[in-house]
């Protein structure tokens, strides 16, 4: 700690802290055009210029000054605030003065310090500039005629998000911000840009004078994609969810955003929600009241064992709870499961047997803090950006080192001195173990382990999994795989992360086994920066693993269910929010399926490819309209409070579940309040939980370990034989099959596409944009080719979002599918 | 006092006034003199073909009654428009802050008082009742 004055209060400041950092910690407040916490110092506008007595009065900049011991800063003498006025009346100069159509108005930097400092006139005569303002972009409009050249979109997009789309360009009154060869924007659309742009110089197009900042009330929530958990603030005006306000004190990710969670929050208030319940009526969906539907349907779940159902993880813990009791104790049934009962696998099956828990040992805050990251497979970046986002700080500001284990490069492998070893598709479990094999062979394994169940089993599995034998199977040198080995085992510490979800059908229990074996076998865990994150894929996908909904004690999981409505021993299926005609593998199977089982309940927001073949309908709704906890991929527990009123008749998975059990006899707890004090009461970790704890912070639930070896089964490949292997997965822009419901991701992605390795394309003389068919045993599919060069020869790549060319129609839920390319 | 003399009087000022010129205005045959500062009925100003309005929200934001309902959006040359500028009469309270907080002098009083209409809907005046003609 120093000890400095500053305008005639004694304070004291962390040693590594800035004037402007002592200031603010100490209530004083200095103004700021280009400084954000997140970046470090630049010092570009000169507005935080302050007075050192020790400097014989110099004016020097407070946002990159170190505070020092002793120092004297003055922040407002009359001398320090002409230097301000000039600073603005300069800026001001060259600056539009278009604030009644600009959309930063009330809430501009620029605007505000012109009103503090009362600048009504400007001495000065210049010219505005004559930039060309970039409206082609459908997310992201730039205007640099407003821009006051701050940079810090330019250093957001290098330091945080990685990107580099953004740079100076030109020197000395013609500088600005510009794209490389001054080509439009193509960039990841995380629009962290837009909101630390201090004016209008960037802005969301989706939001494009759809309201002044001042009339939108913000209402904090948490983001409805993906696991990660980030906290939104969402605007609302009229009952309308119309941006995102970007807040930089919200969660630990500082209210940095991806595109999804910036720009994809358009479902929430589509015209294309449900509003009204639908019943089939000869042949035809039509329109119901509610009490007419929930008759039927309570009608129909009086079948006992006969009765299914499948949920997505993106309802809250409360819901999903709710209907876990529904089915065992109102209806009578043990066939309930999420996530096409696979993907969450690595949690119900891999660490509940090696860890003892259905959680991750690490957390999202550890990524940071840790010494080397082990990613498997380069998918981490898209499917959690955000999460991304700590990996990319961690590796450039703190040093850490970055290896990755993937079936292909992307943009991780992209980082400063990133490790990316390419491995053939499906091998990862097996290179996993070589890994471990290596870490045993050069007498690297943490020594207090050997006492541990299943040491002696694993030595002995291991035995056929030498780097040697690996090597030639996964496509990597035995050098590699033992200096990652080596590498990982000497760091102090190591954390391990993988994606799960519906597109990565290899990484399930064997997967999470062998990298918890890795973990524990070098004594990576139950320390800081140490441990394996399982990234699970849904907003709530911990949650619903926390809440047991996936079968047990003998529940058929959702495969079986869909079989068993082929059969006809499931009668009726009652689907909350899931889309498997779109995500589950095997379309024609699914298809059947749905088509076979006697009676078809969905509730969903929007008329999905599912609830086309329903026989009623209801309307759901979502997040931003509902009460609940989400539990991120760390537990991380978070509250959510409805920001607008339902749309339409739309309601709760919530209070459809309480009106069923109403109507099959049962008494539903009143609020979700009450249900989550149950859920506290007999769930590990949530011991003491309530929404007024919560906060808008949340809280994590703890995980307790009790490592365990666990032989991990590695699946075969199958052989190539000419063929190239299909790996499925998600793209940066989307998520399940919600975001194609949101107009910003499916701006930038908006249909599904292969992507081929350069020299496989070339055999077949593909280019970008042809039309391919893709085949396999299980049909085949028109789709785009996309050339790229992080594919690596003989693998393909497709999306799994789309609805309009479902991978599930080639794709059958193996973790690599063979196929052929044709014109 | 003689109970005639105030009748007297009281007539007398009442033959004063058949010579002096009539308070009461024959509306609607005649029509009052509207002083310049008149706070009657909005206009929306026109220039060079369109409306001056840029949709900047300042008129509904100032307006103490809530009577302004702006909707924005972008023309064809990416310019800030309002595609719906209503005020609802029966609201208004003609305090004239609106004109008062208007950045691009878009907006006026006129001297328009005859606002009495049939039904409620027709005192909800949209942008086209009140672009000046």
């Amino acid at each position: 700690m120093v000890n400095l004055t500053i305008d005639d209060k004694q304070v004291t400041a962390p040693k590594d802290s800035t004037i402007y950092d002592a200031a603010k910690l100490n209530g004083i407040k200095i103004p700021i055009l280009c400084h954000d916490k997140k970046l470090k110092p630049f010092g570009a506008c000169r507005m935080c210029l302050v007075e050192i007595e020790q400097m014989k009065g110099r004016q020097i900049p407070a946002c990159t000054t170190p505070a020092t011991e002793g120092m004297i800063i003055r922040t407002n003498t009359p001398d320090i605030i002409k230097a301000r006025k000039l600073v603005l009346e300069l800026l001001l100069l060259n600056h539009p003065l278009d604030c009644p159509v600009c959309d930063k108005g009330g809430d501009c930097d620029l605007q505000n310090l012109t009103y503090d400092y009362e600048l009504n006139s400007n001495r000065f005569i210049d010219s505005k500039f004559q930039h060309e303002i970039d409206y082609n972009n459908p997310l992201i409009e730039r205007d640099m005629n407003r821009c006051v050249l701050c940079g810090k979109c330019v250093r957001i997009c290098d330091e945080i998000v990685s990107y580099g789309a953004l740079t100076f360009i030109d020197r000395g009154i013609e500088t600005k911000i510009g794209c490389d060869f001054e080509k439009p924007l193509d960039c990841e659309f995380c629009g962290s840009c837009v909101s630390v742009c201090p004016v209008g110089a960037l802005l969301a197009r989706p939001f494009k004078h759809k309201a002044r900042f001042w009339a939108l009330t913000k209402h904090n929530s948490v983001c409805g994609y993906c696991g990660t958990g980030c906290n939104l603030t969402l605007g609302v005006k009229d009952d309308k969810v119309l941006t995102t306000v970007y807040d930089e004190n919200q969660g630990f990710h500082k209210g940095q955003l991806c595109v999804r969670g910036r720009f994809g929050y358009q479902f929430i208030n589509s015209e294309k929600r449900l509003t009204t319940p639908l019943i089939r009526k000869n042949g035809r969906l039509t329109e119901a009241t509610w009490d007419e539907a929930l008759e039927i349907v309570a009608g129909r779940l009086k079948g006992g064992t006969a009765v299914a159902a499948l949920a997505t993880p993106r309802l809250t813990n409360e819901e999903l709870s709710l209907f876990k009791k529904m089915m065992l104790e109102n209806v009578g049934s043990k066939n309930y499961d999420h996530s096409a009962g696979y993907a969450h696998r690595a949690l119900t099956e891999g660490f509940a047997s090696s860890f003892g828990s259905s959680a991750s040992s690490a957390s999202i805050p550890d990524i940071q803090k840790s010494d080397l990251l082990l990613v498997i497979k380069t998918d981490s970046y898209e499917t959690h950006p955000v999460i991304g986002f700590e990996i990319n700080m961690g590796v450039k500001n703190k040093g850490i080192k970055l290896n990755i284990l993937s079936d292909k490069r992307g943009k991780l492998s992209k980082l400063p001195g990133a490790n990316t070893l390419v491995h053939i598709p499906g091998t990862e479990v097996a290179v996993i173990n070589a890994l471990c094999k290596s870490v045993i062979d050069q007498k690297l394994a943490d020594p207090s382990v050997a006492s541990l169940p299943g040491h002696a089993e694993l030595i002995k599995a291991l035995s056929d999994f030498t780097p040697e034998t690996i090597a030639a199977v996964s496509g990597l040198t035995v050098e590699k795989i033992n200096k990652l080995a080596a590498d990982y085992a000497a760091a102090e510490k190591a954390m391990i992360l993988f994606p799960t979800g519906l597109g990565y059908a290899g990484h399930a229990a064997d997967l999470a086994r062998a990298v918890a074996n890795l973990a524990i076998l070098t004594g990576k865990l139950g320390k800081e920066g140490c441990g394996v994150l399982c990234l699970s894929e849904k907003n709530n996908s911990q949650g619903a693993v926390d809440m047991g909904f996936y079968p047990q004690d003998g529940g058929d999981n959702a495969l079986q269910i869909l079989d068993a409505c082929s059969a006809g021993t499931i009668k009726t299926l009652l689907i909350a929010g899931e889309n498997p005609v779109t995500s589950y593998p095997d379309n024609a199977k699914v298809k059947a399926a749905l088509d076979a089982v006697e009676f078809l309940i969905v509730s969903d927001l929007f008329m999905t490819e599912t609830a086309e073949l329903a026989d009623v309908v209801l309307p759901a709704c979502s997040f931003a309209e509902k009460e609940g906890t989400y539990t991120s991929t760390d537990r991380r527990v978070q509250h959510v409070k409805p920001a607008i009123n339902k749309i339409g008749q739309s309601r709760s998975d919530f209070e459809i579940i309480s009106s069923l059990i109403v109507k099959l006899g049962g008494t539903p707890p009143t609020t979700p309040a009450a249900q989550f004090s149950e859920i506290t009461a007999n769930t590990p970790g949530y011991e003491g939980m309530t929404y007024a704890t919560l906060g808008n912070e949340g809280a994590f639930a703890p995980v307790s370990i009790q490592p365990v070896f666990v032989v991990p089964v590695a699946a075969q490949v199958p052989a190539a034989q000419g063929k190239l292997a299909l790996v499925t997965g998600s793209v940066l822009y989307h998520n399940g099959t919600l975001s194609q419901h949101g107009e910003g991701p499916v701006h930038v992605c908006p249909e599904a596409y292969v992507e081929i390795s350069r020299s496989d394309a070339g055999r077949s003389s593909i280019i970008d944009n042809d039309l391919v068919t893709v085949t396999s045993e299980n049909g085949s599919l028109q789709l785009k080719a996309k050339l790229s060069i992080r594919i690596p020869e003989g693998v393909v790549f497709i999306p799994y979002h789309f609805p309009a060319a479902p991978v599930n129609m080639v794709w059958s839920g193996s973790a690599v599918t063979m196929v052929s390319l044709s014109k | 006092m003689n109970p005639i003399t105030p009748i007297i009087k009281g007539l007398g000022i009442t033959f004063k006034h058949m010579f002096l010129k009539p308070v009461t205005l024959q509306y609607p045959t005649e029509r009052p003199r509207v002083a310049a500062r008149y706070r009657g009925l909005h206009g929306l100003k026109v220039s060079h073909d369109k409306a001056k309005c840029v949709a900047c929200y300042l008129c509904p934001t100032v307006c103490p009654a809530k009577c302004i309902t702006v909707e924005a959006a972008e023309d064809a040359n990416h310019d800030k428009y309002a595609t719906k500028y209503e005020i609802d009469m029966l609201r208004c309270i003609f305090c004239g802050y609106c004109v008062e907080a208007c950045p691009v002098d878009a907006l006026k009083m006129t001297g328009e008082f005859e606002l009495a209409n049939y039904s409620r809907k027709d005192f909800i005046y949209s942008k086209e009742r009140l672009l000046e003609k």
